[in-house]
């Protein structure tokens, strides 16, 4: 190519070239096009309307026959006509005064941690968490929630309640974000004991993080049983302090030994985190409000909870040095006595064989419906936005399966994992049942989740009855990830939705 | 449009320096955080919220990784169709295939250890795809200029 012609020839080069010379300034527009103009669809195809039904979204999945139940979902509101029935109508029967009555005031305000950082975020009555709310199993509760100061809006969710569709909270699919100034009354019947939280379900990756979020306790009625104290230990990452109760650091519990200590740990975070006793053995109770059947004695292992999950654990306060319950960093004291920190067992507690078995209720071998969630990651654009983004069963957001299913269906979902990192799956409005994991069928208690860690290349059979109409979200608890596109809908047939995603409601 | 793909190319070249450069201040402010009693397990890491001395060059890693190197090789590439430079392409190709080989690499190594190997690898190959790119520009150029106007080659 290097042409010794000199500065004379210089101007000359260009009459003998004229032939070719269309063509070559041609090529590299048809080489540059054919570069761009893919990448340029592909970016406008991703562009999301200003607003959109989340019922127009993606295709409809009816599970009936593995594959041939995908229908473009466009318009399919009406075609179960005759049972019709809008969300906003799937409401707590009963009119009866509440037994338990809560008022919270959200802020957008700063608020100091009990170490004395302050946090720029958001507060519910003040502080954050917000004030526990308590009831006693069959209570009716109602919650009426202001939002005093949060521009963007907020909405609570009942994370792990299986509450009426209408007040499950989340913006744009449940209800519309209450705007300042504005309120929202949430009524349901606290029928399940457990451990539960509650938080906002508007610009979740951000308002949950920053603060709008407490604790929701149901115990049996008259409370626990004999002498147990019941102690909650909601954990939460605040500017990257972890907090137990929004205290860093130790919180000593006073209690004499041989007292039998229940500590309802609650992960609000978006990552599994592991939960271990130093100086005593312990059981696990309950997972995610549903009770253990027949918990063994657990030594020299730990406990995953996952972002969004709970877990009980029942203690007794040994003699002499106090029981230390490890969340991180952060740990729970109890008893007397300073005892020994100790390094995370290397063995993980499996809830797969764990405890005894027990009848479910239902044969999910006789299953309805059957979907897959395959989480998968490509390469591609998400909302205009270039990335590599979460997809599920092979399409992204917002080209994504509507699981359609009837009332009292029997649904079996198998939920796999290939997207190389670890995702918290949260199936609103119902509890599913684990039947085995990587094909290895569960052999323990039931174990009943509304929020399982499925890690990267497990695969999860689980199984529930569709016995709670509505829409419902089923998503990635890690909430950036559910930002990003990990979001998917359970939809009982005849259910419209009033709402809408997009404007005033952003539920990620 | 030479000096723009000779621009681009080295641009390259420097944010695999930026990249090398953050990431291992990332990792040495994270031992540096540990050591002091910072706890970290997936739900402290995912939090996305942790601050010590050096969290910036994961940021600065995370962000220039997946969007700003891809979209330097991006416009190299589209360079190299209208620089007319004797390999432009090819280099200008490679450039970018290791890039997005590289995206993959460090997206996917959370959950294969031993992808980040080939990681750091594939940053040292980027690096000599880069410079070699730019060098193949610089040649052209200065082929085309007589000898006596060397200090201005790069004016093409």
């Amino acid at each position: 190519m290097a042409v010794p012609t000199g500065a004379a020839t210089a101007p000359s080069p260009r009459p003998p070239r004229k032939r070719g010379g269309r063509r070559r300034t041609l090529l590299p527009v048809v080489a540059a096009l054919a570069v761009l103009g893919p990448l340029g669809w592909m970016w406008q195809a991703s562009l999301l309307p200003d607003s959109y039904s989340v019922m127009d979204m993606g295709y409809r999945d009816e599970g009936r026959n593995q594959g041939s139940g995908a229908v473009p979902a466009q318009g399919h509101e009406g075609h179960h006509g005759p049972a019709a029935r809008s969300v906003a109508t799937l409401t707590e029967p009963s009119t009866a005064p509440a037994d338990v009555r809560v008022d919270l005031t959200a802020r957008k305000e700063p608020f100091r941690l009990a170490s004395g950082q302050m946090v720029e975020g958001y507060t519910l009555n003040g502080s954050s968490p917000g004030p526990v709310i308590t009831a006693e199993q069959g209570q009716l509760v109602e919650v009426r929630l202001v939002n005093e100061s949060v521009p963007d809006g907020v909405t609570l969710h009942w994370h792990g309640v299986d509450v009426p569709n209408a007040v499950d909270g989340v913006a744009g699919v449940t209800q519309d974000a209450v705007p300042v100034g504005g309120e929202h009354v949430y009524r349901f019947r606290a029928d399940q004991r457990g451990s539960y939280w509650y938080h906002s379900h508007q610009v979740s990756h951000e308002q949950v993080q920053r603060g709008l979020l407490g604790a929701l306790v149901v115990t049996p009625p008259g409370g626990l049983p004999g002498t147990t104290v019941d102690e909650l230990a909601l954990v939460h990452i605040y500017d990257g302090v972890r907090t137990v109760n929004g205290r860093p650091g130790e919180t000593r519990v006073d209690a004499a030994p041989g007292t039998r200590v229940r500590v309802r740990v609650v992960n609000t975070d978006n990552g599994p985190m592991p939960v271990w006793v130093s100086g005593a053995a312990f059981r696990v109770v309950a997972v995610d409000g549903t009770d253990v059947r027949e918990p063994g004695e657990v030594r020299d292992l730990s406990v995953e909870v996952t972002g969004g999950a709970r877990a009980d654990l029942e203690v007794e306060v040994p003699a002499g040095q106090a029981a230390r319950v490890e969340l991180g960093g952060a740990a729970l004291l109890l008893g007397q006595g300073d005892p020994p920190r100790s390094v995370r067992p290397t063995g993980k507690l499996d809830m797969l064989t764990y405890g005894t078995p027990a009848a479910l209720g239902f044969d999910p071998s006789a299953a309805d419906r059957s979907f897959e969630y395959v989480i998968g990651r490509a390469p591609g654009f998400l909302d205009g936005w270039p990335g590599l983004w979460w997809t599920v069963n092979g399409h992204m957001y917002p080209d994504v399966p509507m699981f359609v299913v009837a009332d009292g269906d029997v649904v079996r979902m198998r939920v796999e994992n290939r997207s190389g990192e670890s995702h918290p799956m949260h199936l609103h409005g119902h509890h599913a049942v684990v039947l085995a994991r990587d094909g290895v069928p569960a052999t323990g208690s039931p174990w009943w989740v509304d929020s399982l860690e499925v890690g990267d290349g497990e695969s999860y059979d689980i199984a529930f009855v569709a016995d709670n109409p509505g829409i419902w979200m089923d998503h990635c608890h890690n909430l950036p990830h559910a930002a990003e596109g990990l979001v998917a809908h359970l939809m009982y047939e005849g259910v419209t939705v009033p709402y809408r995603v997009g404007g005033v409601n952003e539920p990620e | 449009m030479r000096s723009v793909y000779r621009v681009l190319a080295y641009l390259v070249a420097l944010e695999v320096v930026i990249q090398a450069a953050a990431v291992a201040f990332a990792v040495s402010g994270l031992t540096n955080w540990i050591e002091n009693g910072g706890v970290l397990d997936a739900a402290v890491m995912q939090s996305e919220t942790i601050a010590f001395n050096g969290v910036i060059g994961f940021i600065v890693h995370g962000l220039n990784g997946q969007i700003i190197v891809p979209l330097i090789a991006l416009l190299l590439l589209i360079s190299s169709f209208f620089a007319k430079i004797p390999g432009g392409v090819l280099w200008a190709g490679l450039v970018f295939l290791t890039v997005v080989v590289q995206v993959f690499l460090g997206m996917f190594a959370g959950g294969i250890p031993e992808l980040g190997i080939l990681h750091g690898i594939g940053a040292l190959a980027l690096f000599a795809f880069a410079v070699v790119a730019a060098r193949r520009a610089e040649a052209a150029t200065s082929g085309l200029e007589p000898r006596a106007s060397r200090g201005t080659a790069d004016v093409a």
